[in-house]
């Protein structure tokens, strides 16, 4: 039966993450922004909150509420708290990250125990997904990095960037081809773990926002891995990597906009108070009016961005196929969360110079990767086109 | 919990009602515009299925659903033609409003007509709602009702009352003299013939041509007080009002979809330069926005129709559900406006012909303000 009222483990997920938004992120944002580090105090927090205590009790409430897969779901509801706290910050949480998704669906029993098993020892963990590479980004068949079997080690070559954690992930999922001419089919997922000789950390980004998440290059120059570090899928058919590869994007598109719809609240947020405690004497009544009904707009819109999110995510824990909702959840989120604070900006612009102001100014910088990252605004509408013309070739 | 999947239950009303849109709606659309109204056959057939009786079983109805099952019905009639559609839903909210609002005695002396399967299915309801000062909002609500002793005095006018001219069931939402909010809003059955009372036919009506329509002005127009409906404060004009707003959603809805699904068709094969033009990003685009939009109201709709259903069980009070059923309205109107003007842009100058029913469809989503 449709309901929108949420479980009271996905309402103690919720709450308990906003409180972490809260106490820990939004105190520390403006300064890891401006530095584009992250003091080691916070990981060691984030650790404590969400490995040893809340994650659990949240998981045995579930079992207990006979709630089963529902990781997705309460993923994005706390996705959307921590980015209303610092979205740069809550990528940094300690974690395999998007390295997970890829292992979980394409991984043996064994290799999930293996790969997985060490982010529970109570010690700070990150991991990272290396799919993007210098002029190749949404066109993942397109890719250069190469795998060659050599007796029982894989080789791999190339270069990726764009890489969240990638300097400081213990492993990183790489995608790379096996046979060019195969296209799609011979695409892969290897598990590179950190240190690995021929792993090298190229240079760490500057950008527009998202500072405090770390964004790194990395190089594979005949980096040796175990043969047992293909994720070599449950399922034997020959897309399976390309598939593996296309599945992350399912599963993270819905958590990208909860993340763009947790910023796009707090800037709604910020522009609310700033009307209703700073807004300068005299400042003409019409206006006043046409920023307010600015913000209801905003406000719906916000509404309708955080449902998509949730069918999104709710149909990945119920197995059923969601490229088609992920891409609507991601897209329309991206470009809500862009009009939100391009709208505080400009509504707040003749006030007074105050750290309201910064973080909006923030989160307008952090924003404009929501258009981009995990496929752009346009590539989003790609795939719902392709969706609703299955029998129609979009190039 | 959260959950987005419809109850078995509701899948097959929702079928029951696609079919009823595709296969008896759809094709009349056309002439039941130029004829300005619904057909007395369709109107019999639509009975048949009970659909359209959502009353109370003692009163010979098919018994009452819930909201969200109704804006799925809602919908799918959209999706068939939105000119009919609204034809059917305005002629609802007259009895359907009694049922919501008005007392045992009141119920018993004006529903059961509706209900009679031999010449039930002829009747008219109709619900007075827009005025001069806006569209479907609580606060658009001017009309005043004068409490003086036994009897009331109403005052204001009405525009775009679906079956205003023939009905025979005319309720007429108005609000108490001197109050503010919802609270102060009542549903008044209009007798037949009222003194004070004017009632002129809308004409050559931009849209929802099949749904025939008309202004009410009321001049001191004197009622007894056992018209209105319910006791003061039981809340059933703001139930009543509310489920209108969700089942012109539901209508918006479907409107889009409608739109959404015929221009996907006409995109795919019509070539140009070779090609289908969905295959051009150009066009595509266009049909991802809309589905994207579509989707996004709809689920705004559903969640407001479940808030409904909850208050109905007493668990929160109106102002959460009007507002809900307020914004989803706004949503699904406006996406129904902007999704049929992109399906003539995506069909380019057939869309502009009557051959297409898109055209109309335009017509008919703007026509819904």
């Amino acid at each position: 039966m449709i309901d929108f009222t949420l479980s009271k483990s996905q309402q103690a997920n919720r709450d308990y993450a906003h409180q972490v938004a809260l106490e820990e992120m939004r105190p520390i944002s403006l300064q890891c922004d401006q530095t584009e580090e992250i003091p080691e105090s916070f990981f060691w927090n984030m650790q404590k909150r969400f490995w040893a205590g809340a994650a659990g009790q949240a998981r045995a409430q579930a079992r207990e509420e006979n709630e089963p897969g529902q990781g997705s779901l309460l993923t994005v509801l706390s996705q959307e708290e921590m980015a209303w706290g610092d979205a740069g910050l809550s990528t940094a949480i300690p974690g395999p990250g998007l390295a997970a998704p890829p292992i979980l669906s394409n991984g043996t029993p064994e290799q999930q125990m293996k790969f997985l098993g060490p982010y529970m020892d109570g010690q700070l963990h990150w991991g990272a997904l290396a799919l993007t590479e210098p002029g190749i980004g949404s066109d993942v068949a397109g890719m250069s990095t190469t795998a060659v079997l050599d007796g029982d080690e894989w080789v791999i070559n190339g270069h990726k960037h764009y890489i969240t954690n990638g300097a400081r992930a213990d492993l990183v999922i790489t995608f790379a081809t096996v046979d060019k001419k195969l296209g799609r089919e011979g695409i892969l997922p290897f598990v590179v773990p950190k240190g690995t000789p021929g792993l090298i950390v190229g240079r760490i980004e500057q950008k527009m926002g998202l500072r405090a998440s770390q964004t790194a290059e990395l190089i594979f120059e005949n980096c040796r891995i175990p043969k047992e570090n293909l994720l070599s899928g449950r399922e034997q058919s020959k897309k399976a990597g390309f598939k593996a590869a296309m599945g992350t994007l399912d599963a993270t598109r819905p958590m990208v906009g909860a993340l763009a719809v947790g910023i796009a609240r707090a800037a709604y947020e910020a522009s609310c108070e700033w009307i209703h405690e700073e807004l300068p004497k005299g400042y003409p009544a019409q206006k006043r009016r046409e920023m307010e009904a600015e913000l209801e707009e905003i406000r719906q819109e916000l509404e309708m961005a955080r449902f998509l999110v949730w069918r999104a995510a709710w149909m990945l824990d119920r197995r059923i196929p969601n490229s088609k909702e992920a891409s609507m959840s991601k897209a329309y989120a991206g470009g809500l969360v862009m009009k939100a604070t391009a709208a505080a900006v400009r509504i707040t612009a003749p006030g007074e110079n105050s750290e309201r102001k910064l973080f909006i100014h923030k989160w307008f910088r952090d924003a404009k990767v929501f258009d981009i990252f995990e496929g752009t605004a346009q590539i989003q509408r790609l795939v719902i086109a392709r969706r609703l013309f299955p029998e129609v070739d979009i190039p | 919990m959260l959950n987005f999947a419809p109850t078995e239950e509701q899948e097959e009303i929702r079928n029951l009602a696609q079919s009823l849109a595709s296969e008896q709606l759809r094709p009349r659309a056309r002439d039941a515009e130029k004829r300005g109204d619904i057909s007395p056959e369709l109107m019999q057939t639509l009975a048949q299925t009970g659909l359209t009786t959502p009353f109370p079983e003692a009163y010979g109805g098919s018994g009452p659903i819930e909201a969200l099952t109704y804006t799925f019905i809602a919908e799918e009639l959209g999706f068939g033609d939105g000119g009919l559609a609204m034809n059917i839903i305005g002629s609802l909210m007259g009895p359907l409003t009694v049922a919501l609002a008005g007392d045992e005695h009141q119920q018993k002396h004006y529903i059961p007509q509706f209900c009679d399967q031999h010449q039930g299915y002829l009747q008219r309801g109709s619900l007075a709602f827009a005025e001069r000062s806006g569209g479907y909002n609580l606060a658009d609500i001017h009309t005043t009702l004068r409490l003086q002793g036994e009897h009331c005095l109403i005052n204001g006018t009405k525009r775009d009352v679906i079956h205003g001219q023939q009905s025979n069931l005319r309720v007429v939402l108005a609000r108490v003299e001197g109050t503010t909010g919802p609270d102060g809003l009542r549903a008044v059955v209009v007798p037949t013939s009222l003194k004070g009372l004017s009632i002129k036919s809308d004409e050559l009506k931009l849209g929802l041509a099949a749904a025939p329509s008309a202004v009410f002005i009321f001049e001191h127009a004197s009622v007894s007080g056992t018209y209105v409906l319910g006791k003061p404060g039981n809340g059933g004009a703001i139930r009543a009002a509310t489920l209108y707003q969700l089942l012109r959603a539901g209508v918006a809805c479907g409107m889009a979809r409608a739109a959404l699904e015929y221009a996907r068709d006409y995109a795919r094969g019509r070539y140009a330069f070779g090609r289908p033009i969905a295959s051009y990003q150009g066009i595509a685009f266009i049909v991802a926005e809309m589905a994207m939009k579509l989707d996004a109201a709809r689920l705004l709709l559903w969640r407001a129709a479940q808030s409904w259903d909850q208050a109905e069980n007493g668990h929160e009070g109106y102002h959460t559900y009007v507002r809900e059923a307020e914004v989803a309205q706004y949503q699904a109107v406006k996406i129904a406006k902007s999704a049929t003007l992109d399906a003539i842009q995506i069909l380019g100058g057939a869309g502009f012909l009557q051959d297409h029913p898109v055209e109309m469809w335009a017509r008919n989503a703007a026509a819904m303000e």
